[in-house]
C-alpha cells in the first residue's frame, strides 16, 4: 500500500516507521539491560534487609514477641521491591522453622512451618540447611533468602526469611517505553512536517516529468521541453533526459506527419483534379455530340433548340459539378424535371451504344420532383455511367426516377457482377484516389450524405433478374416540407 | 537560756521555711496521670486538650503519661512516679490493697463494659466462637488485661480449650493491636476491650472495619482512676471532682464524647467482684 501513496506522504510515513522502529529496538536493548542491573540491585536491597531484620529480629525472637516482630516486618517489608503489589514479602522464623510473624500474615500464617516444606510453590530448605545464609533462585527467576539469626553464643534461634517473585526482575516496559514513546512522539512531531515538506520537494520535479508526459500528444513537444525540469538528481535527471528525447522524437514525428500530410494533400488535390477532369469529360462528351448533332441537323429547329438545351444543361452541370466540389460554395440551384431524367439517358446512350448495353427508363412521379436538379443530373449521370460500364458489352441497364412525398429516388439496375452494399461502403471508405468509379461512387455518397439523403445497394436476393447490382440514390423532397421552398443549396 | 531559746527558735524557723518551699514545690508540681490501652491514649491533641481542661478545673497542671504495657503504668504508679492511673480492673483487684479508687467512667450511662471475642470479618463460617480456637493463633491485648487476657483464659477453660491447643498465641500489647493483628490476618481471633472496639468502629478505623464480633462476654466493672492507697495529695480529690463534673460543662461534654463515654462516677469497690471472681476461677488470684 505504501509504495501507492505520494512521495509527501511516504517519506514522512518512513520517517515515522524508522523511528518507530528505533524505539523499539532500543528499548529492547535497553530492557535487557536495565533487567540485568535491576536484578543486581534488587538482590543488593532484600540482602540489606534481610541484614536489618537479622539484628533488629534478633531481641524479638528471643522475647517470641509476634507482635513486635509483625510491625518491623511489616515497616521493613515496605522498602522490599513490589510489596504493595504481594510480589515480596518476608518473614522472621523461630528457630524450628515456623513463622513467628510475616509481613503478609495471609501468605506466610503465624505458627505454620516454614522450612523444609513448599511455600509459595517453593521448598524451603530445613532448619539444618538454613544454619547457613541460603539464597535460592526459582526456575521462573524469584528469588528466596534465608539467613539464620543467632545468639551471642551462637546457637541459632531463627531465621529471616525473604521471597521476591520472579515479577518483580521483569523489564518494566512501561517505565522503559515511556522516555522512548515521549522521544518518539517529539521525532514524529518534528519528522511528519519535515518528511512532508521533503517529499513534495522531492516529488515536485517528478509531478512536473509526469505533468509534461500526460500532455504529450496534446501540447507541443516544443512548448513541453520548456516545461521539464532542470534536475541536479541524476536518477531523476535521467527520466527527464528520457522524456526530453521523447518530445524531440514526437517533435520529429509530428513534423514528418505534416509534411507526410502535405505530400497526401498535393496527392489528393491531384486525385480530385484527375476526376474532375475525368466527371466532366462525360458532359465534354455529350457536348460534343450535341455539337456535331447541330452541325449535321441543325436546320431542323427542333433538332437546333434541342441540341442548343442539351449543350447549355451539360454545361450548367459542369458548373454546378465543379461547384460541388467547393464545400463551402453556395450554389442556387432548380428543382429537378422530367426533362433532366431524358437529358442523362441521352448523354449516356452514346457510352451505351459502344458498349452495346440496353437502356430502359422508368419515370413515377406522383408528387414535385423538388431536389437540386444539377446534384440529381450528376448523381444520375455517374451512376448510369457507371452501370453502363459495369454491365459490360451487351449488358442491360435500367434506370427508375421516382417521387414521393418524402423523397425523390433513383435507381440504377444493371447486368455483370454484383455490387453489394457492403463493397459498396468499403469502396466509399477505401482511399484509392486512383479509381475513378470509386470516386463518382464517393462524389454520389458525399451527395446523399450533405443533402440528408442516402446512397445504398441491395441485397443480391433483392434484385429482379436479370440484373445483378441495384444502387438506390434518394434525397429528401423538400415540396412536401416546405412548400415554398426552391431547391436551393 | 537565751542562746538556747533562740537557737530553737532559729532551729524551728528553718523547718518551717524548708517545710513551706516543700509544700510550695508540692503545690506547684504537676499530677502525673498513666494511660494504657483501656482507651485509645494515642492521640497527642486529645490529650493536651484534656490536661488543659483538667489543669483549670483543678488549679494543678496535668499531664498524662502514656505505656504500651499496663504493667509498666502500674510500676510507675507503685513507685510513686505518677499521681494516679486509668488501669484496668484486672490489675486493681490483683492489687486492691495497694490502690484506691478515684472515680469510674461510664459507659452508655454505666459503669460497664464487656470483652469481645473478634475474628476477620467474612470469615464468621470457618471461626465461630471459643470453641473454634484449637489450632488457630489468638492475640491477646496485655497479660494484665480483664477483657484482653483473664476473661479468654476463662472461656478458653469453660470449652475445653488449654493455650497448649492453641496454634499460637501473643500479646499484641493494645487492644487496638489485637484489632490490627486479627484485620491483617496475623491472629484468627482476638480477645479485645469492647469499649476500645466500639470506640475504634465510631472513628471508623480500617482495622475495625475489617473484624467482625463473635462473642460477646457477661458486664464487668469499666476499668477505673486509681490512685496509691493512702496518698492524701489533695489535687486526687481535686481529679476525682473534676472528672465527674466534665458533664457539667459543654468542654467536658465534648472531650466526654471523644473518648465515647458520657461521664465519670464516684467509684464502688464492689463492682470489681465479679473480676475479682473471675481471676480466683482462672487460679491468677485467690478469692
Amino acid at each position: 500500500m505504501l509504495p501507492r501513496l505520494p512521495y509527501r506522504i511516504q517519506i514522512p510515513m518512513g520517517l515515522v516507521l524508522a523511528v518507530i522502529l528505533s524505539v523499539l529496538l532500543v528499548s529492547v536493548v535497553a530492557a535487557q539491560i536495565s533487567a540485568r542491573s535491576a536484578r543486581l540491585e534488587i538482590v543488593s536491597t532484600v540482602q540489606r534487609i534481610v541484614d536489618l531484620l537479622v539484628a533488629q529480629g534478633k531481641p524479638l525472637l528471643a522475647q517470641d514477641d509476634t507482635w513486635r516482630a509483625f510491625t518491623l516486618l511489616r515497616n521493613t517489608a515496605a522498602l522490599l521491591p513490589q510489596t504493595g503489589k504481594g510480589q515480596s514479602r518476608a518473614a522472621l522464623l523461630d528457630a524450628q522453622g515456623r513463622f513467628l510473624a510475616g509481613s503478609d500474615p495471609l501468605r506466610l500464617p503465624t505458627g505454620e512451618q516454614a522450612l523444609g516444606v513448599l511455600i509459595n510453590g517453593r521448598l524451603l530448605p530445613t532448619t539444618s540447611d538454613a544454619a547457613r545464609p541460603i539464597n535460592l533462585t526459582t526456575p521462573d527467576g524469584g528469588m528466596t533468602l534465608v539467613e539464620p539469626i543467632r545468639s551471642d553464643d551462637n546457637q541459632v534461634i531463627g531465621f529471616v526469611f525473604a521471597e521476591v517473585d520472579a515479577a518483580v526482575f521483569a523489564p518494566d516496559w512501561a517505565a522503559l517505553s515511556t522516555p522512548a514513546l515521549i522521544g518518539a512522539a517529539l521525532a514524529i512531531i518534528v519528522l511528519v512536517p519535515l518528511g512532508w515538506l521533503l517529499g513534495r520537494r522531492m516529488a515536485r520535479p517528478i509531478a512536473q516529468t509526469a505533468d509534461c508526459i500526460a500532455q504529450i500528444g496534446r501540447t507541443d513537444p516544443v512548448q513541453l521541453q520548456l516545461l521539464l525540469p532542470q534536475l541536479q538528481d541524476p536518477e531523476l535527471d535521467r527520466i527527464a533526459g528520457a522524456v526530453r528525447q521523447l518530445l524531440i522524437e514526437t517533435s520529429a514525428a509530428k513534423a514528418n506527419e505534416k509534411r507526410a500530410l502535405s505530400a497526401e494533400r498535393l496527392a489528393a488535390v491531384g486525385r480530385i483534379t484527375a476526376a474532375v477532369a475525368h466527371e466532366i469529360n462525360n458532359p465534354l462528351a455529350g457536348l460534343i455530340t450535341a455539337t456535331r448533332t447541330l452541325r449535321l441537323h441543325g436546320d431542323a429547329p427542333d433538332t437546333r433548340d434541342r441540341s442548343l438545351d442539351l449543350i447549355e444543361r451539360g454545361l450548367q452541370q459542369i458548373r454546378t459539378m465543379t461547384t460541388a466540389l467547393l464545400p463551402q460554395a453556395k450554389v442556387e440551384d432548380r428543382c429537378l424535371t422530367p426533362d433532366d431524367m431524358q437529358d442523362i439517358l441521352t448523354l449516356a446512350r452514346a457510352t451505351a451504344v459502344q458498349h452495346a448495353v440496353a437502356i430502359s427508363s422508368e419515370l413515377v412521379q406522383q408528387f414535385e420532383l423538388c431536389v437540386p436538379s444539377t446534384v440529381f443530373r450528376q448523381v444520375m449521370l455517374n451512376l448510369l455511367l457507371n452501370a453502363i460500364k459495369a454491365a459490360g458489352q451487351a449488358g442491360q441497364v435500367h434506370a427508375s426516377l421516382s417521387a414521393d412525398a418524402h423523397k425523390v429516388n433513383m435507381v440504377i439496375l444493371n447486368t455483370g457482377r454484383h455490387l453489394s452494399d457492403d463493397r459498396l461502403q468499403r469502396r466509399l471508405t477505401t482511399d484509392d484516389g486512383n479509381d475513378p468509379n470509386g470516386f463518382g461512387l464517393w462524389i454520389c455518397h458525399e451527395f446523399a450524405v450533405r443533402y440528408g439523403g442516402g446512397f445504398t445497394a441491395a441485397l443480391a436476393g433483392d434484385i429482379p433478374r436479370p440484373f445483378t447490382t441495384r444502387l438506390s440514390f434518394w434525397l429528401p423532397n423538400l415540396t412536401h416540407h416546405d412548400p415554398q421552398k426552391t431547391a436551393v443549396d | 537560756m537565751q542562746r538556747r531559746t533562740l537557737l530553737e527558735f532559729g532551729v524551728s524557723w528553718s523547718l518551717l521555711q524548708t517545710s513551706a518551699q516543700a509544700q510550695d514545690r508540692q503545690r506547684a508540681a504537676p499530677l502525673r496521670i498513666g494511660l494504657t490501652a483501656v482507651i485509645l491514649a494515642d492521640q497527642a491533641a486529645f490529650l493536651t486538650r484534656w490536661s488543659d481542661y483538667l489543669g483549670s478545673r483543678m488549679g494543678v497542671a496535668v499531664v498524662f503519661v502514656a505505656r504500651e504495657s499496663y504493667q509498666n503504668i502500674l510500676d510507675l504508679l507503685l513507685t510513686d512516679q505518677l499521681d494516679a492511673a486509668w488501669i484496668c480492673g484486672y490489675p486493681f483487684v490483683l492489687h486492691q490493697s495497694r490502690l484506691q479508687l478515684l472515680a469510674t467512667p461510664l459507659f452508655n450511662n454505666r459503669p460497664f463494659y464487656q470483652s469481645y471475642l473478634i475474628g476477620q470479618q467474612g470469615k464468621q463460617g470457618l471461626l465461630s466462637g471459643w470453641s473454634n480456637l484449637r489450632n488457630q493463633v489468638l492475640a491477646y491485648s496485655d497479660p494484665l488485661s480483664n477483657s484482653g487476657w483473664l476473661v479468654a483464659q476463662a472461656q478458653l477453660r469453660a470449652v475445653g480449650l488449654t493455650p497448649r491447643d492453641l496454634r499460637r498465641s501473643f500479646f499484641a500489647h493494645g487492644h487496638r493491636n489485637v484489632a490490627e493483628a486479627v484485620a491483617s490476618g496475623l491472629a484468627q481471633a482476638g480477645c479485645i476491650d469492647g469499649y476500645v472496639w466500639e470506640t475504634m468502629q465510631l472513628q471508623k478505623m480500617a482495622a475495625v472495619e475489617q473484624t467482625v464480633v463473635l462473642w460477646r462476654s457477661d458486664w464487668y466493672a469499666f476499668p477505673p482512676m486509681v490512685a496509691k492507697r493512702n496518698d492524701n495529695n489533695p489535687a486526687l480529690w481535686a481529679l476525682g471532682e473534676a472528672l465527674q463534673s466534665m458533664t457539667k460543662d459543654e468542654q467536658g461534654a465534648s472531650l466526654l464524647r471523644a473518648l465515647n463515654l458520657t461521664g465519670f462516677a464516684k467509684p464502688d469497690a464492689a463492682l470489681f467482684e465479679p473480676i475479682k471472681a473471675l481471676a480466683a476461677s482462672v487460679n491468677m488470684i485467690r478469692a
